[in-house]
């Protein structure tokens, strides 16, 4: 050991005390930079001959928790899926207005509904009968604005999607550039760390996006999947695509097949040139991305499919006219008679018989069907949950409608035949007895306003009355909230809520009692994607009752939605907190960490000094 | 709950003290607002109970509307229903009090009540309630009964009671004045009163004699007739022959002639002559003089009812009967009028079935009133008829047959306005009336508790408690002060403000 081998230590100790403190003081500087991880420098001695003679800084070392930042990452996307419905839902409350204000749907509804009460008894009062009229147009007014609103909001979740995968691409491509600046770097100096620094802020922006997976590689590389196992990153990074629409409307739905589908879908197109439809795959569950997929595919529609029952519920209430067949017996057969001609499409024809071999009652429904591509007719056709339903095209004749309803008996043993002009008869098979016909009833939807019967098109989807018709493009309950509105003739003629004939009395009250009679205790059966009841058992009730369960499962997954993200912004907070107080710049220590730096440069600078009077001194000899 | 290093960097401590604040201001809405929230969403888990509950009371609050506007109907109602028992106790007053006038004082006097009782029966008919008509059943925008002189005299071609009673008269007496009754000799000694063929007219219902030697018979062959043969001999004085006649409104009238030797005879008596056979001309003469007399009284009073009966019993599905001709003096029967040739006097709804039902109030969920009336029923309709019949009718002071005339007409309207035995009266209206009011308050009281039952429950979920509020407010106040202040705390306490 030589004095100038101590100069040599002091020197190296001064220096990597120096380069210390370029770290606390950068560490400093960026201690309020998102996504900054706290730097420490590895001092390691080097030896000669078995002795410490200096000291270098080997590596910058990130203090990093990469168990939390896992976990953190989940939670991101966890919490913008949960954010993203929050908004989305505290938006649609608003929807349905205040409670108990004058735009709250239920408010509306019940002002309508006490406007026929006060129909009802002065049904000759032209008041009481513009009331009725203006208190419905408000009603379907709202049901349209309100329709309005939620796709508004749809249109927004696909803006959303169309911005997000944006996002996406973005931070795809950086991590994948990164990783290709960081292939090949083996030191781990500050640069390496920076850069690292970074891809793990473009990997927590993707995890806000999408639930993600993300495995370490060798050389620092990193490879990212979707948690269904899609490569998202790697070497190269892969393209998403969102082929975004304008417009968005009840009637554009998402569809696997892409030439059904109205609105945007998300292509992964990878670096190989593959593509894959990730929501066809449901590839993405969490996250933005999912947040707006779930708010545009269903639970927005399904609000929406709500306000389209509400508004077929009050239309089909009001104008459906259900008729009993007349019995009638041929020889040994014996039946039913019924009058088909008025039949609107989606109207039908309701015949209830017994299996005379099992004793089992059964429903057969026949729909009038005017575009022959809609058939065959599922059996969810009607709300119905125990009938068979066949579609009858009457596009074709009446000929061929008797043919169709006869092939349509098939093996039930029961016969259709057409005895005179619109005369559809039922008979069962007489002395076989495999088969009991129970009635037979037919539902017509009233087009006339004095059709001299209580019910009348009050309701009208654009021009025409709505009867529910089904073809090939879907079912005409499809966005009718939106399009719903109170028939012309009575906004001309408002004493037609009265006048349900040529020479009906100023005080008859038959068709404002049935009015109210239909909408506020009539029971009726509502389909089954509104959420409300399921296929099998569809909910039932009057329309105030569905009003209620409407807005009541509504407030209730805003509820749920806010309370989510309130649980999932604990969690995220706390990890996040967590991640910090690991990871991140604690001034404090960086303080300490000054002080003890600055002793060693100070002891170091005493050594050098030292040496320095050692060396005059053996100079002066 | 995770604690925090002392590290300036808590995003947890931001957030909540963010959270506190917004706390603060929907607290702050609350209880400006008063309401829990502005959302369903906010409500809790019971904003389905607070959607039903608003629509219970949307319901309820038009239930009582209606109730209350029915209610006013039903007093209006009952109002004109009194006055309308008024009208009748003045009229049974001014016929009671014309029978004790004597002369044809008396009838003049009836006949101007009868014609004011007239014109305040249809007013009192033609009452509104707002713009609805109350008496007219189901058509409520039209007055539902014609005007009194519409209901007289008609107006331009069309009849009106005075002209039917007049057409009606003239078939009732026929051209020889005697009521459609033809009297014969078919012998010197023996007289026939036959009945003509028509619907009109005397109808004969008995003869009977305690005469000797008389032999009487019929009525019988077609058309119906009697007989009275003294063939056998004169009777004594004192002995009486009696014939009996039925009348078009269903009543009965007599002829009964004494015999008598005085000469000229008095009324009512006939002299016995020299011969059954002068006997039977002085007989004829008096029977010819007593059926005159009968037709001018009875009958014309009975026949005014029966174009009466005939003129009230019409309404838009019954045309009113009519004599059919001219000429009426001669006619055979009745044919239906029409509303442009008649006067049709009550024009409101004539479907078959219940007054009451033509005008229902849902006053509850399950629960109906019916109030409906028409000035057609039977109760109301007698006293239009009755007043109608007496001021109809036209007494002439000259007429020597006029008081008597007078007399049987009362007698014959009185008997209507209290109304026949077993058919509806004004009061049994009245009853019905006040039986819908009955229920009518029942609802309403059971409303009354209803509604402060689910508005107070309404509040406890869509409301707030201003005390409660205030508490919090005032607690959460010192929670965000007390977090300010250990938040500013720790941002101070940094090494960094302790390193010279």
């Amino acid at each position: 050991m030589s004095l100038s081998q101590a100069l040599i230590s002091a020197i190296s100790g001064l220096n990597t005390t120096q380069s210390s403190l370029a770290l606390v003081s950068a560490n400093v500087a960026n201690a309020g930079t998102p996504g900054y991880v706290r730097k420490t420098a590895d001092q390691i001695a080097t030896a000669a001959n078995g002795t410490a003679v200096s000291v270098r800084v080997a590596a910058v070392q990130r203090e990093l928790d990469t168990y939390v930042q896992k976990q953190l990452r989940t939670e991101n996307a966890g919490a913008s899926y949960a954010t993203i419905r929050a908004q989305f839902y505290s938006q649609l409350q608003s929807v349905y207005g205040t409670p108990g204000s004058d735009t709250a749907l239920d408010t509306v509804f019940n002002n309508f509904t006490s406007s026929l009460q006060a129909l009802q008894g002065s049904p000759d009062d032209p008041s009481a009968q513009s009331s009725v009229v203006t208190n419905a147009q408000l009603l379907t007014q709202q049901l349209n604005t309100m329709t309005q609103q939620i796709q508004s909001l749809r249109g927004a979740a696909e803006l959303g999607l169309s911005d997000s995968v944006d996002q996406a691409n973005d931070a795809m491509q950086h991590i994948a550039d990164i990783n290709s600046q960081l292939a090949g770097v083996n030191t781990n100096d500050a640069s390496t760390a920076l850069l690292m620094d970074q891809r793990d802020s473009y990997i927590d922006k993707l995890s806000n996006l999408m639930d993600i997976n993300v495995i370490q590689g060798n050389n620092n590389q990193v490879t990212v999947y979707t948690n269904s196992g899609v490569q998202l990153v790697g070497t190269a990074a892969s393209k998403l695509a969102f082929n975004a629409q304008g417009t968005v409307s009840a009637n554009t739905t998402w569809n696997a097949d892409p030439t059904k589908s109205g609105v945007g879908t998300i292509t992964l197109t990878s670096a190989n040139g593959s593509a894959v439809d990730l929501i066809k795959t449901n590839a993405i569950h969490s996250g933005t991305i999912a947040g707006y997929l779930q708010m545009r595919d269903q639970d927005l529609v399904q609000a929406q499919n709500q306000l389209d029952a509400l508004a077929a519920g009050m239309s089909s209430a009001l104008s459906d006219q259900t008729t009993a067949g007349t019995p009638v017996t041929s020889g040994p057969q014996s039946g039913f008679d019924v009058d088909i001609s008025g039949l609107s499409a989606g109207n039908t024809i309701t015949i209830n018989y017994t299996d005379g071999l099992t004793h089992t009652p059964r429903t057969l429904t026949l729909m009038r069907v005017d575009d022959p591509n809609a058939l065959p007719l599922s059996n969810t056709a009607t709300t119905n949950p125990s009938d068979k339903v066949v579609g009858i095209d009457f596009s074709g004749g009446m000929t061929a409608v008797y043919g169709q309803i006869a092939a349509a008996m098939g093996s039930t043993g029961m016969a259709a035949s057409n005895p005179s002009g619109n005369t559809l008869r039922i008979l069962n098979d007489g002395a076989g007895n495999i088969v009991t016909v129970n009635s037979v009833s037919t539902t017509k939807t009233a087009t006339s306003l004095s059709g001299g019967s209580a019910q009348m098109p009050f309701f009208v989807d654009g021009s025409s009355a709505y009867s529910g018709a089904i073809d090939s493009v879907g079912s005409q309950i499809t966005g009718l909230a939106g399009r719903i509105s109170v028939n012309q003739g009575l906004i001309g003629d408002p004493s037609k809520v009265v006048n349900y004939g040529p020479s009906v009395a100023s005080g008859d009250s038959t068709r404002p009692d049935f009015l109210y009679k239909q909408l506020s205790s009539a029971s009726l059966q509502y389909p089954s994607n509104t959420g409300i009841g399921t296929t099998g058992s569809p909910f039932s009730g009057s329309l105030s009752t569905f009003l209620r369960q409407v807005i009541s499962v509504q407030g209730q997954n805003a509820d749920a939605a806010s309370n989510l993200k309130q649980g999932q912004d604990v969690v995220q907070s706390a990890l996040q907190q967590r991640f910090n107080d690991a990871s991140g710049v604690n001034i404090d220590q960086e303080m300490a960490n000054l002080l003890t730096l600055q002793n060693s440069y100070a002891a170091n600078a005493r050594v050098l000094s030292a040496v320095k009077d050692m060396i005059d001194t053996l100079m002066k000899i | 709950m995770t604690v925090s290093s002392i590290n300036g960097t808590s995003a947890a401590m931001i957030q909540s003290l963010v959270g506190l604040r917004s706390q603060l201001d929907d607290l702050t809405r609350q209880i400006s607002t008063g309401q829990k929230s502005t959302t369903y969403a906010g409500l809790g888990s019971q904003r389905g109970v607070a959607v039903s509950l608003r629509s219970q009371l949307s319901a309820i609050d038009g239930f009582d509307n209606t109730a209350a506007n029915v209610n006013t109907r039903i007093n209006i109602a009952n109002t004109a229903l009194t006055s309308m028992g008024d009208i009748v106790t003045n009229m049974k007053a001014a016929i009671a009090q014309s029978t004790n006038v004597s002369g044809i004082n008396g009838a003049s006097q009836t006949q101007s009540t009868a014609k004011y009782s007239l014109d305040g029966a249809l007013g009192l008919l033609n009452t509104q309630a707002g713009d609805r008509y109350l008496f007219g059943g189901k058509v409520t925008d039209q007055p539902p009964v014609a005007s009194a002189d519409t209901i007289l005299n008609g107006d331009g071609t069309r009849a009106g009671l005075v002209q039917m009673i007049s057409e009606r008269k003239q078939a009732d007496l026929g051209t020889n004045g005697l009521g459609r009754l033809n009297l014969t000799n078919s012998t010197i000694d023996s007289v026939e009163v036959t009945e003509d063929a028509s619907t009109f007219g005397m109808k004969l219902a008995s003869v009977s004699t305690n005469m000797t030697n008389a032999v009487v018979s019929g009525p019988t062959g077609t058309p119906p007739s009697v007989s009275v043969n003294i063939a056998s001999g004169n009777p004594n004085p004192g002995e009486n022959l009696t014939v009996r006649f039925n009348l078009p409104d269903g009543s009965t009238s007599s002829v009964t002639l004494t015999a008598t030797t005085d000469s000229p005879p008095g009324a009512g008596q006939f002299t016995i002559g020299a011969s059954p056979s002068a006997t039977t001309t002085n007989l004829t003469a008096a029977l010819t003089t007593a059926m005159q007399t009968v037709a001018n009284t009875d009958l014309t009073a009975a026949s005014a009812v029966q174009a009466s009966n005939e003129f009230f019993n019409a309404d838009a599905n019954h045309p009113p009967q009519r004599v059919d001709g001219p000429p009426f003096d001669t006619a055979t029967g009745l044919v239906s009028g029409t509303s442009s040739n008649t006067v049709i006097w009550y024009t409101g709804d004539a479907d078959p079935g219940s007054a009451r039902a033509t005008a229902s109030a849902q006053i509850d969920t399950s629960m109906t009133v019916n109030y409906g009336m028409r000035a057609s029923e039977q109760g109301l309709r007698s006293i239009v008829q009755s007043a109608a019949t007496l001021a109809a009718v036209t007494i002439s002071s000259t007429d020597p047959n006029g008081v008597a005339l007078s007399q049987a007409l009362n007698s014959r309207v009185s008997g209507q306005l209290s109304g026949p035995p077993g058919t509806q009266t004004l009061q049994d209206i009245q009853t019905d009336l006040a039986g819908a009011q009955i229920s009518i308050n029942a609802a309403k009281t059971r409303h009354q508790q209803q509604t402060a039952t689910l508005q107070e429950y309404q509040s406890q979920i869509e409301g707030v408690s201003n005390e409660e509020v205030g508490a919090e407010i005032l607690t959460l106040q010192t929670r965000l002060q007390a977090s300010m202040q250990v938040t500013a705390r720790m941002y101070q306490t940094s090494l960094v403000n302790y390193l010279q």
